[in-house]
């Protein structure tokens, strides 16, 4: 199980070879949607004349906003189309010669990207601590921090087995990738990364609790920021765990029928 | 050992009208075309040999390697190499077995070659020694050493294949796929490969199978050729035997006042015929060769042999 750890600092090798590309993602992206979104609530609070909506004020939105998006990135981790890419222009072959699991191969190599993204979060919430004035009343420490974190990690495995479920439909259909981008969708939009669950109506969140999204970004970000208690976040972990090992069946049902199909196209 | 038998491979791909009429009708209803890559071929390769598939494209040349190395499952039929059946991606197969495709790299592109080749070096789980020892030896007999450390993907067409076979080969495989290796390398660069796959073959002895559109690859390197053509095997055997079975013609190249030719005549006409030529024409020039390796394997596709 050594090659784990060699793909891991592959994958991080990977991302480093390119400087521009790195600081762009690592930086950049998350300043656009924090400036973009700051703006945004801060012209809402303004209209409404409030000072807190839903039980958020201004400065949580704003490190709402923060996390978000770096969340997002360590529950999306690789690129659209991780597999279905692959499958399609045949360099899926590398895996299946290669003498390990190509889906534990793809797991680790994602989940590194999270690790990476995780790191980020880290740094940024640092950085947030030393520079902000008033967050609260959020109860944020770095214990919470290193709980969302790990809450980021475990909903990331649930949502590559997600993924892997939907990119192995490329086995069967060439393009796949508008529903890869739908389940990013609606993933962000029913785990509360456009707008705070909060926000939503009670029966939608009534509803929504049945579902794994809640607990994919909304739970974690609120780890991160204090507002969830422990018996919240082992609720969410073992609700994330029976979903993953339901992935997983489907997942490997999926790759029993769909192998077959492989043609190995582009070599 | 290979052993194949009754190997049948079929792909169902739709089939769209051109036009924006057919672009249309696909959205409702495809029609479904079913091709016969392979259809009931047999072979058996021993340990040690290197055997050369021919055949033009879309013969099914790298669908069979793509079988054997357990990418691909087949339609019907049975094949195991080294006692494992492919496509079941037993590990201790996988292990001892390698593909290197010429139009498809598997080193990592954005990365040197040698972070690859630690990587593989976990992944095959060959131990230190081993791993040195090949890597010295890999590199040194490639000439490659300089640039184990430069991104692939600023290499050189000719060092990124060579780059290709040293991943190959780190884990030391009993059975080697080549498809295509020299594809797009400049002469040179094919010598080399060439070269290298030969002495490698000498040294090691694993089961090879050779495909490649180049006929210097296939006769430099394999004693033994199969000839594939629409799915089916139409020749198993040496390549020394194809030669001589079509070697008693002659081939004619003329050049007169008015135009160039050639003529492929029985070599027991071939005074009666340069008479007639030298009667007819005004000669310029007038050669007289066997037919080249590329003209016989060209007549076998076309015209077919039958079995050996």
């Amino acid at each position: 199980m050594n090659w784990w750890r060699h793909v891991m600092a592959m994958e991080i090798r990977k991302i480093l070879a390119y400087r521009s590309d790195f600081w762009i993602i690592f930086l950049g992206q998350t300043a656009v949607q924090l400036v973009i979104a700051t703006a945004l609530w801060k012209s809402i609070f303004e209209t409404q004349g409030t000072i807190q909506m839903n039980g958020f004020t201004l400065p949580m939105m704003t490190l709402y906003y923060l996390i978000v998006p770096i969340g997002m990135r360590m529950l999306t981790g690789e690129n659209i189309g991780f597999i279905s890419r692959e499958i399609y222009d045949g360099s899926f072959n590398r895996y299946l010669i290669y003498p390990l699991s190509v889906f534990q191969y793809k797991a680790v190599t994602y989940l590194t990207y999270s690790l990476f993204y995780g790191v980020q979060l880290i740094l940024l919430f640092s950085i947030y601590q030393f520079t902000m004035i008033d967050v609260t009343p959020t109860l944020m420490t770095f214990v919470h921090l290193f709980e969302g974190v790990a809450l980021f990690l475990i909903s990331a495995t649930t949502y590559v087995l997600m993924a892997m479920l939907i990119e192995l439909l490329a086995l069967w259909a060439d393009n796949i990738w508008t529903l890869v981008v739908m389940l990013r969708f609606f993933t962000s939009f029913f785990g509360g990364g456009f707008i705070p669950l909060a926000f939503f109506p009670l029966w939608a969140r009534e509803i929504l609790v049945f579902t794994p999204f809640p607990y994919l970004v909304s739970l974690p970000v609120r780890t991160v920021m204090g507002q969830s208690s422990s018996i919240e976040i082992t609720l969410g972990i073992v609700v994330l765990l029976c979903w993953s090992f339901f992935f997983m069946g489907c997942v490997t049902l999926m790759w029993n029928k769909g192998q077959k199909n492989y043609s190995g196209v582009g070599i | 050992m290979i052993n194949v038998q009754n190997l049948t491979k079929s792909f169902t791909t739709h089939v769209k009208e051109p036009g924006l009429k057919g672009s249309l009708k696909s959205l409702i209803k495809r029609d479904k075309k079913t091709k016969f890559a392979l259809n009931g071929v047999n072979l058996q390769i021993k340990q040690g040999e290197i055997v050369g598939l021919i055949g033009a494209n879309g013969a099914g040349k790298t669908t069979l390697i793509k079988i054997l190395a357990g990418i691909v499952h087949p339609t019907s039929g049975e094949a195991t190499v080294l006692g494992y059946k492919p496509w079941q991606r037993d590990n201790r197969y996988r292990k001892q077995m390698s593909l290197i495709m010429g139009q498809k790299a598997q080193v990592w592109w954005d990365l040197p070659a040698l972070d690859s080749f630690i990587l593989l070096k976990e992944i095959y789980q060959i131990d230190n020694f081993t791993y040195k020892k090949n890597l010295e030896f890999l590199s040194d007999t490639l000439m490659i050493k300089d640039q184990l450390k430069i991104q692939v993907r600023r290499l050189s067409l000719g060092e990124r294949m060579k780059v290709e076979l040293m991943a190959a080969l780190l884990h030391n495989p009993r059975v080697i796929f080549l498809d295509e290796p020299t594809i797009g390398l400049d002469i040179s660069a094919q010598k080399a490969v060439r070269e290298f796959m030969k002495n490698y073959q000498v040294e090691f002895k694993p089961i090879t199978i050779l495909t490649s559109h180049y006929m210097a690859d296939i006769q430099e390197l394999c004693p033994r050729i199969v000839i594939i053509k629409e799915g089916q095997f139409v020749y198993d055997g040496s390549l020394s035997k194809v030669q001589r079975m079509l070697g008693d013609n002659k081939v004619l190249s003329v050049t007169t006042e008015k135009e160039i030719f050639q003529l492929e005549v029985p070599r027991t006409e071939l005074s009666i015929k340069t008479k007639e030529i030298f009667e007819n024409h005004n000669v310029l020039d007038l050669n007289i060769q066997d037919p080249s390796i590329e003209n016989i394997i060209e007549s076998i596709m076309r015209n077919g042999l039958g079995p050996p």
